[in-house]
């Protein structure tokens, strides 16, 4: 095989050109990780809502809680099932809860958004261990306050430690604590006293779901039998997880396949420039070809050879827009959830298979770039290529 | 042209009514013309000529980079007539060292590593690629430029590298095309003499293609062509 090094202090000696065709890559390569670690951000935040011991009950039909409604007597059922998890206190690890949507208005005046609402029974931190308040206190019980979560605290109006908004017209609520939940799109909430946000959204006598702890996550199916093949409550279960997984799966996905396709459209033309550069560097070297295949060296080595600089050219530019990404997971995004209408915050994931997907997609610009010119170089004849 | 006692030897080269035509649109140039020569193993051939009389077409057909339009190439044993593109190629490298006009070193590579290259088409370990490369430059008197690029070697300097990197493989035959045409007579001389070298105390054939009757001078056998065909 022709030596790593001949191809290597080849890239080396075109330095210019070799920076300015990595770069190109590297961008492309940036594009393609931050759209993965954008996605992987959003089902971060959306994954980590959601147990898989925890069931959701959501009306028929429904796909989210904000858009379902339970009768409080059939509530009541749901959470007195056998296969609900029972606390020393003897009541059911079960909440009801309703929930909203609040149009407010963006800090700084830049117009507005949706902000899911959260109406939560006093033990609602006793289901959700996780959630923590980290500055102030949690609401009263029957009060008009409300906590926020941390990742849309001072970013609409009056939604701050100490200040106030209105839920309803003339009816002011007042934020008195700010949670946090790992991540979770809970950050991206506002949680208040069930009536108080029942009464602002005209939720009487109903809830949008509820969440029951199972026994142990093998109790689901029986769970969902039950509850789904009584015809009086019209009602439909989930896998917590499963159900949140859903909810951020359309908006996932749109992201997603936008960002490939932003990521594929500049590949093509990275990958115009790796195959500019290689046929420079073909034409530059023809005699070196040449004379490598005079003293033995076969099509396929030199086919391989400039392959390999392609890639390792490649490599160069994808390392460096890996890199650049990484810095992404500085940044906080928002995004309105398609299934909820209401805004999600989050932050752009990096994983390792994230940067490892990356740098395999750089090798494959140089694959595909390299592959045309690599092919010009193996089949040269010998003494048209010595006599360059 | 051969002396009686080199024609008893084995012949390490044997053309035999050997044709070369080359198409440029319509016409049909014969670049070589229904001929036959054999070299004697262990000979010092030079081939002389005027330009486009056919002497590097006869030396490409003998060092295996180029084909024959009819007649027979035997070289070092083996018909290359019937060989494939692949198989002239493990040819070349296991049977020919190469010493062209223009040096032909990798830029990249240093005297050492371009020295290196053909072992790298063999199974040798690294240490013993490297030691066998460290072995040629020191018989062509460079082992002090081992770690050297080529823009930093004279003219010289860069040919006896190629010749050490022509002599590391050893091969049966050392085929030179106007290795002194770029040298001042001085490094000419020393690259004459490095051939002669390579031809006395290890016994390698070589066929040399050469416009410089002093170079020649050092051949034992000098053939004459033109237009195809030996005078």
């Amino acid at each position: 095989m022709v030596p790593v090094s001949y191809s290597v202090r080849n890239l080396m000696v075109r330095r210019t050109t070799t920076a300015a065709t990595a770069l190109g890559i590297g961008l492309v390569v940036f594009v393609f990780a931050s759209v993965l670690m954008l996605g992987a951000g959003l089902q971060r935040a959306m994954g980590r809502s959601g147990s898989a011991d925890v069931a959701i009950v959501l009306r028929a039909g429904s796909d989210a809680e904000s858009s379902s409604g339970i009768e409080l007597p059939a509530a009541g059922l749901v959470t007195a099932s056998p296969e609900v998890r029972v606390r020393p206190d003897g009541r059911s690890d079960a909440v009801g809860e309703v929930v909203g949507v609040l149009a407010l208005d963006r800090a700084g005046g830049e117009g507005m958004s949706n902000v899911q609402v959260r109406g939560v029974p006093d033990d609602v931190y006793r289901f959700r261990p996780s959630v923590h308040v980290v500055a102030g206190r949690a609401a009263a019980p029957g009060s008009d306050e409300v906590v926020v979560g941390a990742a849309i605290r001072g970013r609409f109006r009056g939604v701050d430690l100490g200040q106030s908004f209105e839920i309803k017209k003339n009816r002011r609520v007042r934020v008195v604590g700010v949670i946090e939940d790992r991540g979770s799109s809970f950050e991206s909430e506002v949680w208040g006293d069930i009536d108080t946000v029942r009464a602002a959204f005209g939720r009487e006598a109903l809830v949008s779901s509820v969440r029951v702890g199972l026994r142990s996550a093998g109790q689901l199916d029986a769970f969902k039998r039950a509850i789904e093949t009584n015809p009086q409550l019209g009602l439909t279960v989930k896998r917590e997880s499963v159900y949140y997984e859903e909810l951020a799966q359309g908006t996932t996905t749109f992201l997603t396949i936008l960002g490939l396709m932003i990521a594929f459209f500049f590949s093509a033309g990275a990958m115009i420039g790796a195959m500019i550069t290689m046929h420079a560097s073909v034409a530059q070297r023809s005699r070196e070809i040449g004379t490598l295949r005079a003293l033995g060296f076969s099509r396929r080595s030199i086919l391989a050879s400039f392959l390999f600089e392609s890639v390792v050219l490649s490599l160069a530019g994808g390392v460096v827009g890996a890199l650049a990404s990484l810095a992404m997971g500085l940044v906080r995004f928002n995004i309105v959830n398609f299934a909820t209408w209401s805004e999600v915050v989050f932050t752009f994931v990096p994983t390792p298979s994230i940067v490892v997907s990356s740098l395999l997609f750089a090798a494959l610009m140089g694959l595909l770039g390299g592959f045309f010119p690599a092919v010009r170089a193996a089949r040269m004849n010998v003494l048209d290529a010595l006599r360059a | 042209m051969s002396s009686p006692e080199e024609s008893a030897a084995a012949p390490m080269v044997e053309l035999t009514n050997v044709t070369k035509t080359f198409h440029r649109g319509a016409e049909t140039l014969t670049v070589l013309d229904g001929l036959s020569l054999s070299i004697a193993e262990g000979s010092f051939e030079a081939l002389m000529g005027p330009s486009g009389s056919g002497k590097s077409t006869l030396l490409n057909l003998v060092a295996g980079l180029d084909r024959a339009t009819s007649g027979g190439v035997r070289v070092a044993g083996q018909d290359l007539t019937a060989m494939t593109d692949g198989d002239l190629a493990a040819f070349r490298a296991r049977y020919i060292g190469f010493i062209f006009q223009s040096y032909n070193l990798m830029p990249v590579l240093t005297a050492l590593e371009n020295v290196e290259l053909p072992l790298l088409l063999t199974k040798l370990p690294s240490a013993d690629r490297k030691r066998r490369a460290a072995t040629a430059l020191r018989v062509v008197g460079l082992e002090d430029r081992a770690d050297h690029y080529p823009r930093q070697l004279s003219g010289g300097q860069e040919q006896r590298v190629a010749i050490a990197r022509a002599l590391v493989n050893d091969p049966k035959i050392i085929v030179a095309d106007e290795p002194t045409g770029d040298l001042d007579r001085k490094s000419a001389d020393q690259i004459l003499a490095l051939l002669e070298k390579l031809n006395k105390d290890f016994k390698k054939t070589v066929v040399m293609v050469t416009h410089d009757p002093e170079a020649a001078s050092h051949a034992r056998v000098t053939h004459h062509l033109n237009k195809g065909a030996f005078q």
